[in-house]
């Protein structure tokens, strides 16, 4: 329940579901691969994807913006999106504590799922070039941020604890999933580990997703279960004051109201 | 009056040293960035404002190296290797087998973190550099024009941080005078929500500043290039979603796979070209891309260049073992020392 801080097209939403099913084919690939095809067997399949990945980002950020962006909503997503920047060096990969998460949720429920998409987006990108996270991994965190964001804006109407409630289930949610799916876009690049866990070209699907889920499972499922509990706890505790002073300033700002000048000149 | 440099130079000149201290963990070659980075910040940087965002990069960067130091000791406890202390651990369910809290500290397990919060914090400040040199006003100017709204989305989180730090000091003053303790969980949620607040009233005041000033704006498309520009991005879209499918899928036909994908590739490049003529924008006094731009930005790309060579070569020095003294590569070093050209040519030129 919000305002559409940026409003999304048939255009930009038709691109933006291409650029994510694309996307999703970059995270997926190891599992969707068949018998055959010629992309298991090369080395340079996961380095195609990292050099695709920024150009889709662009498109898609670019037709957002062709769609309708105007100052006020430029200005909300640069300021939130520093503070998601900001929050990031504050977790550690020790055990996957990643207090960004929540600036995304709450921004995308409060501003729509257009604003969520971009936000998650800057957030990723800001905060990369201010810690060291510039590398092969930052297309695939900058998508799966903006998905954390997008979706949070699609959450169905709800208010009060319900709505708390809802958030902090949403939340625990996406930073498990955003878990997996960055382990997924990582999976074909360790390639030295213990091989019953590392991807085999050409496999059958259920011998690869096996083999993920425990590479998962070995590498992984402790830091991404405390991360969910620890988003979705820190989504419930910010929730009301975040969510009361994003939605004030969406009110102050106006999103939706129409401007425009007077025909009548008597 | 001198001439300020490209502030692209500037941001070409820090990342390309960002970049070579993300190759190295190297304490030793790190150290020689943030020198490097220093000795530029002080002979180059201007009276503006800005300039002192240096010295702030540099205190959160010990910050991060603190912070990071205490979480490896207490959750990354139990590293093979010399042990220096131990701590009261608790072990967790075997479901929640990656998360050890406590237990004994070892000395190469510090080592490894440290190196690593040592590297977080070399990169802060080498962006710190950057913000203290570059005007970030005029980097506005230089994101291609189908990004510009979200680039200036970019800009303003990346410049907001220094005033939200300053803005966090304000209201902690503000409550001291009120007599209220700083400190506690309750006393970080008064000081966090008059910050989040002002965060976003002054959002609202850079927004009807941007309006007044007509950002935002976009300039009459005609019909016919806005169809071509759909066009191209969501054929080229399809292109791509094709291609992979085609890649993918072993039984697809060959031209399925990459020359889709490329020519897929090419058309949404070309959607994204043309989408960015609609803010034409001309340049105010636009910055000069001379000789002193190309030294500076080719000396941070040197030092980058030397570094990723030498990780490439394998050659060793650039990740040391812990609990071994490292030794200070002289082709890194080297590349490094090359980034201090923006000071000389400061010298020569005054």
């Amino acid at each position: 329940m919000g305002v559409n801080a940026v409003r999304l097209r048939v255009r930009s939403g038709t691109a933006l579901s291409l650029v994510s099913l694309a996307g999703l084919a970059a995270f997926c690939w190891p599992l969707l691969v068949t018998p055959g095809a010629r992309i298991g067997q090369s080395a340079f399949a996961p380095w195609m994807f990292v050099l695709l990945l920024p150009l889709l980002l662009a498109v898609a950020l670019a037709e957002i913006a062709e769609g309708g962006i105007d100052a006020k909503a430029i200005a909300l997503l640069g300021v939130l999106g520093a503070v998601g920047a900001a929050l990031r060096p504050l977790g550690t990969n020790v055990a996957g504590f990643e207090p960004m998460f929540f600036v995304l949720v709450h921004g995308g429920r409060v501003l729509g799922r257009g604003f969520g998409y971009l936000l998650g987006a800057v957030a990723m990108f800001a905060s990369a070039l201010i810690t060291a996270g510039v590398g092969p991994w930052l297309p695939y965190q900058i998508l799966g941020a903006a998905w954390v964001g997008f979706f949070a804006g699609c959450l169905p109407r709800a208010r009060g604890r319900t709505e708390i409630a809802m958030l902090a289930a949403y939340g625990a949610v996406a930073a498990f999933a955003y878990g997996w799916l960055q382990n997924l876009g990582l999976w074909p690049f360790v390639g030295g580990m213990a091989s019953s866990i590392s991807y085999h070209p050409g496999a059958p699907l259920a011998d690869n997703l096996g083999r993920f889920v425990a590479f998962n499972l070995a590498t992984s499922l402790g830091f991404d279960l405390p991360r969910a509990i620890f988003t979705a706890i820190l989504v419930a505790v910010t929730g009301r004051p975040v969510l009361l002073a994003l939605r004030r300033a969406a009110r102050r700002a106006a999103f939706e109201a129409p401007a425009g000048f007077d025909d009548r000149s008597d | 009056m001198r001439r300020r440099l490209h502030p692209g130079a500037w941001w070409l000149w820090a990342l390309g040293l960002a970049t070579a201290a993300t190759r190295t963990t190297n304490p030793l070659l790190l150290l020689l960035v943030g020198a490097v980075t220093g000795t530029v910040v002080a002979a180059c940087r201007s009276d503006d404002p800005w300039a002192r965002a240096y010295g702030m990069f540099l205190r959160i960067g010990l910050v991060v190296v603190v912070v990071r130091l205490v979480f490896g000791a207490v959750f990354a406890a139990q590293a093979p290797g010399t042990t220096l202390f131990t701590l009261p651990s608790v072990t967790l369910p075997s479901w929640l087998a990656g998360v050890r809290v406590g237990g004994p500290v070892t000395a190469e397990g510090l080592a490894v973190a440290g190196y690593d919060a040592l590297r977080l914090a070399t990169v802060l400040i080498c962006v710190g550099a950057a913000n203290a040199l570059a005007a970030p006003s005029r980097l506005l100017k230089s994101v291609p024009g189908a990004l510009y709204e979200v680039g200036v989305a970019v800009v303003v989180a990346m410049t907001f941080a220094p005033q939200a730090v300053t803005h966090v000091r304000q209201v902690r003053d503000a409550q001291r005078l009120r007599g209220r303790s700083d400190r506690g969980i309750r006393a970080l949620r008064r000081l966090a929500m008059p910050v989040l607040e002002g965060a976003l009233d002054r959002s609202v005041q850079l927004a009807a500043a941007m309006d007044a000033r007509g950002y935002g704006r976009t300039a009459a498309v005609p019909r016919a290039r806005r169809r071509a520009t759909a066009a191209l991005v969501l054929g080229g879209l399809l292109a791509v979603c094709a291609g992979l499918y085609g890649l993918l899928d072993g039984q697809a036909p060959a031209a399925l796979g990459a020359p889709m994908l490329v020519s897929g590739s090419v058309c949404a490049a070309a959607g994204l070209w043309l989408g960015g003529r609609r803010s034409p924008r001309t340049r105010y006094r636009p910055d000069p891309w001379a000789l002193p731009e190309w030294v500076t930005g080719g000396s941070g790309l040197l030092a980058a260049t030397a570094m990723t060579v030498t990780g490439l070569l394998g050659a060793d020095g650039l990740r040391p073992a812990p609990g071994s003294a490292p030794g200070l590569p002289p082709l890194p070093a080297a590349g490094v020392l090359i980034a201090l050209a923006p000071a000389l040519l400061r010298g020569i030129r005054t």
